[in-house]
């Protein structure tokens, strides 16, 4: 009797997943300013469309703002303030520079605006004449895109202190559904949203995050996360909220895949208010019947490993670049820095040599960090070379070093340390899908690049074997997990994918010791036990395979292809009885398990022969 | 002119929550008075409070703090349900008519201004360097003038800042 061999996993670091919602336009749109030079500047007339426009979808009770702009009075008690924060540009919050590659819902007053509410300060901030009064803009209450088809609520509060520093916490929420089903749009409530900072949802499709919680439910801490993710399935879609943003509808063919078993992992950045708050994030989910038919993938420029900034230094520079084998098209873009990134670039260089920015904010804010979709895709043609470049202050003159006096500080996971972190989201164009996946074609070029720059990079070897095991090249892909596990000895993931090669080879002796190191180093992995008990089973061990069937499980207790190895052992060790109750539980599950239905025809013949 | 008047001396109190007429600077002679002033609707005010809270706790023999809220529309019992949720344990003032903000030469929510003994003001502006602009604050503070002018004020002697302006919201947006 056969049995299948689970692949190989892909561990992508993610920090951050999906889709920006258009700005809210309220009605009505606002009239261009028409006051005279000579006369004053009213609210009526000329401030309360400004205002409507651009600032109350947050300024209004239950949204982000401190406090509400939606009226003359509510105007007047910040008028100064207003005068200021749009002055320097503070408010409404938008890093980026202008550019010619225009980013969708930009969040941006124009100098006219903003030279309007400052003379309109100086001359009073007076209301104006009734005649002009504009009605504050209707917004849509509740959920923005109507009743979502799934609304998913954490199962605990966070209890965030009154007092101290930034925190960041990460709720799981497990995705109650029993097939795939395909979302076309995200809506996240990230709990009360004065105090969320931005938030992100990270696709978990191995339930790896749940080891971090303390109980169910209960979160886990932590600014960075990696989350591993089965096969070859890198995330697509960048998931984020921060104040301002309203759910976004994927176009046709872009929706998010979901299957039962996901977890969706909202990672927040939270700052303490003054008093005690309770964050309980709700995320509502909006399915389509129109399965993916293009595939984004996010694809990650970093350099953390130059991050070695002495203290003191202002401009320390930092680059990576990558040339995309593959025509693509730049859908969105996040970049990533802590408290001491000051200036931030990303510009793609053509083959003709011709340069476009893609993204350049002068003055980062991780406060005010963002996903930035473009308004319109930015084609690059294969050959292009995507660069970043970010500048970093590690001076007693950046205010928001976290260091007083500043310390030597090195790329890491925690907030104190620093980040050279560029997320594209891009789509594959103008390729031969016979010549397979083009996210592999990327994803491979990726890790030979990581792997050239930093042959310390760990992730960069494991994704690279992982592609080349994909493509069934077991010699090189067994090389590749070497060099990892000479990096991590230890790593029950690379451990388990290791002995999966092995095994694929025809060699389940060698494959043992591996797949027993990566249950050393995590006793209750499905995959390894899932593994070992096929190594076991190809060497003739089927009590012993069939006890490791039984361990995974224990975790995974409805996955159809273990129920089905763990009959086959038993049909091996001649407890037919027990097997037909195994192959039956499979079919349960997956009433398609063909191993299963075959296996079990076969156990019904022998049966009946004896 | 003569209704003018009358109204601006209906004003020239500061009140409790009670609607008492308070003068901070008559109470308790011999101590020191911190005037705090806060806006309910400033988040930089609100995210001072356990900031605020302690301080006075630590100088809670020899300094007398009072928190003071100049907007006008501010009722006695949205301070009151204010301070409990912000857990304040300090008394609290209205200054509709800025009378104590005009004493204080406060411009800004948060702003602090602390009298000696003597009843001179020696320091008024921010409370430390927290905030370095809107929406821009440090992970933590690296001066504490608050702290610094009272104790100060205590040896007798003069700050080394008799006046540093504070980030937050403006007082004078109230008027």
């Amino acid at each position: 009797m056969s049995s299948r061999l689970r692949g190989a996993l892909c561990l992508i670091t993610a920090c951050g997943v999906a889709a920006i919602a258009p700005f809210v336009h309220p009605s009505p749109r606002p009239r261009p300013p028409r006051t005279p030079v000579d006369q004053p500047v009213t609210f009526n007339r000329d401030i309360a469309p400004i205002i409507f426009q651009s600032c109350a979808s947050c300024h209004r009770p239950g949204e982000a703002a401190p406090f509400p702009l939606l009226t003359y009075e509510d105007v007047k008690k910040h008028a100064r303030q207003i005068a200021d924060v749009t002055r320097t540009r503070i408010m409404p919050p938008w890093l980026p520079d202008p550019q010619a590659h225009k980013f969708a819902d930009e969040m941006r007053l124009s100098d006219a605006q903003i030279g309007l509410i400052q003379k309109w300060v100086d001359e009073g901030a007076g209301e104006g004449s009734a005649a002009d009064h504009l009605a504050p803009p209707k917004f849509v209450e509740g959920w923005r895109l109507g009743q979502p088809d799934l609304i998913l609520r954490a199962q605990k509060p966070f209890i965030l202190p009154p007092q101290g520093t930034d925190t960041y916490w990460n709720f799981i929420f497990r995705v109650p559904i029993e097939q795939t089903r395909w979302v076309k749009a995200v809506e996240i409530r990230p709990g009360d949203k004065r105090y969320v900072h931005h938030a992100n949802i990270l696709i978990d499709r191995s339930g790896s995050s749940r080891q971090r919680e303390a109980e169910p439910g209960a979160g886990f801490g932590g600014m960075e996360i990696r989350i591993e993710s089965q096969v070859f399935d890198p995330d697509s879609h960048l998931l984020f909220w921060k104040p301002g943003t309203v759910p976004y509808v994927e176009p046709e063919g872009l929706a998010l895949r979901l299957d039962k078993g996901t977890d969706l992992i909202l990672n927040t950045h939270l700052q303490p208010s003054g008093k005690p708050e309770l964050i309980q994030p709700s995320i509502g989910l909006y399915f389509t019947s129109h399965p993916a038919t293009k595939f984004p993938m996010l694809l990650q420029l970093e350099n953390d490993a130059k991050l070695d900034i002495p203290p003191g230094e202002k401009d320390f520079e930092v680059t990576d670049d990558f040339t995309f084998p593959v025509d693509i098209k730049v859908l969105a873009i996040y970049p990533h820095a802590h408290y001491l990134g000051r200036d931030i670039r990303a510009f793609a260089t053509l083959p003709d040599g011709s340069e476009k920015s893609l993204i350049h904010i002068p003055q980062w804010n991780l406060n005010w960090q963002a996903v930035y979709r473009f308004e319109e895709p930015v084609f690059l043609p294969k050959g292009t070379k995507v660069a970043l470049r970010y500048v970093y202050d590690n001076s007693e003159g950046n205010p928001l070093n976290p260091n007083h006096p500043p310390v030597r500080v090195m790329g890491g996971n925690r907030s104190s340390d620093e980040m050279c972190h560029l997320w594209l989201q891009v789509l594959p164009v103008n390729f031969d899908a016979a010549q397979g996946d083009p996210r592999m074609l990327l994803q491979e070029a990726l890790a030979r690049h990581n792997i050239e720059k930093n042959p310390g990079d760990f992730e960069a070897h494991y994704n690279l074997a992982a592609m080349l095991q994909a493509k069934g090249k077991l010699d090189e892909a067994a090389q590749q997990y070497q060099a990892a596990l000479r990096l991590r000895p230890e790593d029950a993931v690379v451990n388990n994918a290791m002995g999966s090669v092995l095994l694929a080879r025809g060699r389940p002796d060698q494959a043992m010791a591996f797949l027993e190191a990566a249950l050393k180093a995590r006793p209750e992995y499905f995959d390894a036990h899932y593994n070992l008990g096929n190594a076991l089973a190809a060497q003739d061990d089927f009590s012993g395979a069939a006890q490791q069937f039984r361990l995974a499980l224990q975790t995974h207790p409805d996955d159809a292809n273990a129920e089905a190895n763990l009959g086959s052992a038993l049909a091996e060790m001649g407890r037919l009885a027990e097997a037909k109750a195994h192959f039956e539980r499979a079919l349960q599950i997956d009433p398609n398990h063909s191993l299963a239905k075959e296996n079990l025809e076969e156990l019904r013949q022998q049966m009946k022969q004896q | 002119m003569c209704l003018l008047a009358a109204f601006a001396a209906a004003q020239e109190s500061a009140f409790d929550l009670d609607g008492k007429t308070v003068n901070p600077l008559a109470a308790a002679p011999g101590k020191i008075v911190v005037l705090v002033f806060l806006r309910r609707d400033c988040p930089v005010s609100s995210r001072y409070a356990p900031v605020i809270q302690s301080v006075a706790a630590e100088h809670a023999r020899d300094a007398n703090f009072w928190l003071v809220y100049p907007d006008k529309d501010d009722s006695p019992q949205a301070i009151r349900d204010y301070l409990h949720v912000y857990g304040y344990q300090l008394p609290a003032l209205r200054d509709p008519g800025h009378v104590l903000v005009k004493q204080a030469h406060a411009e800004i929510t948060p702003e602090v201004a602390v009298f000696d003994a003597d009843r001179q003001l020696v320091y008024h502006g921010r409370i430390d360097d927290w905030y370095v602009d809107f929406g821009r604050s440090r992970p933590h503070p690296t001066t504490h003038e608050l702290r610094d002018a009272i104790e100060a004020a205590l040896r007798g002697k003069q700050p080394a800042h008799t006046a540093v302006k504070g980030i937050g919201c403006y007082i004078s947006d109230l008027e």
